[in-house]
C-alpha cells in the first residue's frame, strides 16, 4: 500500500536541527503534516493522543531513548502496527539487530539523503 | 645450620632496619606519586571550564545549522513558487501555438528542479550538527568521568590547588584563558559599529 501523504508523520529527537532536516525532506517527499517530539516519552504521548501513520525516531534521547520507545509501541494494542523508521548515528551492526528485534520498520544510518528517505518509505508502504 | 645464629636482640635490630628500610621507600615514592599527580591533579581543576567550552561549541553549531536552514528554506519556498508560475506561463505559451517560447521556460523549470535537489542536499548535509553534537556530548561524559577520578586523586594526595587558585599557567592556561575572553567578551558587530560611529566611522 502507498504511503499516504495526507497522513500524520511523527518525528521524534532531541536535536532541534535534526527534527528539522528530517521534517524538511518529508515535506519535499509530499508530507505536509509532519509532528514533532523531543524524546520518548513525548512521542507516546501523542502517539496515544491522535493517529499517526508512520513515526521517524532517532535512537539516542534523554529521558526516553528511541528503542525503548519502539519498544512500548509495539507493545501498545493500539499503537502497535504504526510503523517506526529509525534514523540514528548508532551504526554497529548489534544496535540494528536490536531495532530489529524490537520490530522497526526500517533503519536509516545518519548522515543520510532524500533518496534513502525516500527508498525505505517506499519499502515499509509497499 | 648457621655457625653464628642471632640472637634475639640481633634479629629485633635487622627486623627494625628492614621495616626503616620500608618506610624509607614508601615515603619516597608517596614523594614521586605526589609530584606526578600534583599537575595532573591541578589540571582537573580546569576540566569544568574545558566542558563548558564542549557545550558552548556545541551551541554555536546549532544555531549556525539552524541559520543556513532557515535560508534554504527561504530558497525553497521562493523555488516553489517560480516554478508554478514557469508551468502557468508554459502552459499558456502553449495554448497560443508559442511551442518554442514554452519549450524555454520548461529548460527554465528544469533548472529548478536541479537546484530542488540541491536545496535538499543542503539540508540533509547539515546533519553533521548532529553527529558532531552526540560525539562532543559522549567527549563531555567522558571528561566529567576522568575528573571525578582526579578529584578523587587530589583527596588521596592531600594536595590543596597551588598559590593562584588552581589557575593553570602555561600554553593549556592561556588558551583556556582565551577561550573564555572569545565566549564572555567578544564584541558584536553591532557593538564594534557603535563604537566606530562614536570615532567618526560612517
Amino acid at each position: 500500500m502507498p504511503a499516504d501523504p495526507t497522513m500524520k508523520v511523527l518525528v521524534v529527537d532531541d536535536m532541534a536541527t535534526m527534527r528539522r532536516i528530517v521534517k524538511n525532506v518529508l515535506k519535499q517527499l509530499g508530507f505536509n503534516r509532519v509532528d514533532e517530539a523531543e524524546n520518548g516519552v513525548e512521542a507516546l504521548q501523542k502517539l496515544k493522543a491522535e493517529p499517526y501513520g508512520l513515526v521517524v525516531s532517532d535512537w539516542n534521547m534523554p529521558v526516553m531513548t528511541g528503542i525503548d520507545m519502539l519498544r512500548a509501541i509495539r507493545a501498545d494494542e493500539k499503537l502497535k502496527s504504526i510503523p517506526v523508521l529509525m534514523v540514528t548515528a548508532e551504526a554497529q551492526q548489534s544496535n540494528l539487530i536490536e531495532a530489529i528485534q524490537a520490530g522497526v520498520s526500517n533503519y536509516i544510518v545518519k548522515p543520510f539523503t532524500a533518496e534513502t528517505m525516500q527508498d525505505k518509505l517506499n519499502k515499509i508502504f509497499k | 645450620m648457621n655457625p653464628h645464629p642471632m640472637n634475639a636482640e640481633q634479629r629485633a635490630e635487622a627486623i627494625y632496619k628492614e621495616i626503616g628500610a620500608l618506610a624509607r621507600f614508601v615515603e619516597h615514592a608517596m614523594k614521586t606519586v605526589a609530584e606526578i599527580g600534583r599537575p595532573v591533579a591541578e589540571s582537573s581543576l580546569e576540566l569544568p571550564t574545558v566542558t563548558s567550552h564542549l557545550t558552548d561549541l556545541v551551541k554555536m553549531t546549532e544555531e549556525g545549522a539552524m541559520e543556513v536552514m532557515r535560508l534554504t528554506e527561504l530558497m525553497q519556498e521562493d523555488r516553489a513558487t517560480v516554478t508554478r508560475e514557469c508551468r502557468a506561463i508554459a502552459g499558456d505559451l502553449r495554448a497560443i501555438g508559442q511551442g518554442d517560447l514554452a519549450g524555454r521556460v520548461e529548460q527554465v523549470l528544469a533548472i529548478l528542479n536541479q537546484d530542488e535537489r540541491r536545496l535538499t542536499n543542503i539540508m540533509t548535509a547539515l546533519s553533521f550538527q548532529d553527529l558532531a553534537a552526540q560525539r562532543v556530548k559522549k567527549l563531555v561524559a567522558i571528561l566529567e568521568d576522568v575528573r571525578e577520578k582526579l578529584v578523587k586523586l587530589v583527596v588521596v594526595l592531600g594536595d590543596k590547588p597551588n598559590g593562584n587558585g588552581g589557575r593553570l599557567e602555561g600554553r593549556v592556561g592561556e588558551l583556556l584563558k582565551e577561550l573564555g575572553q572569545s565566549r564572555d567578551s567578544a564584541m558584536k558587530q553591532r557593538v564594534a559599529d557603535e563604537i566606530l560611529a562614536k570615532f567618526g566611522f560612517e
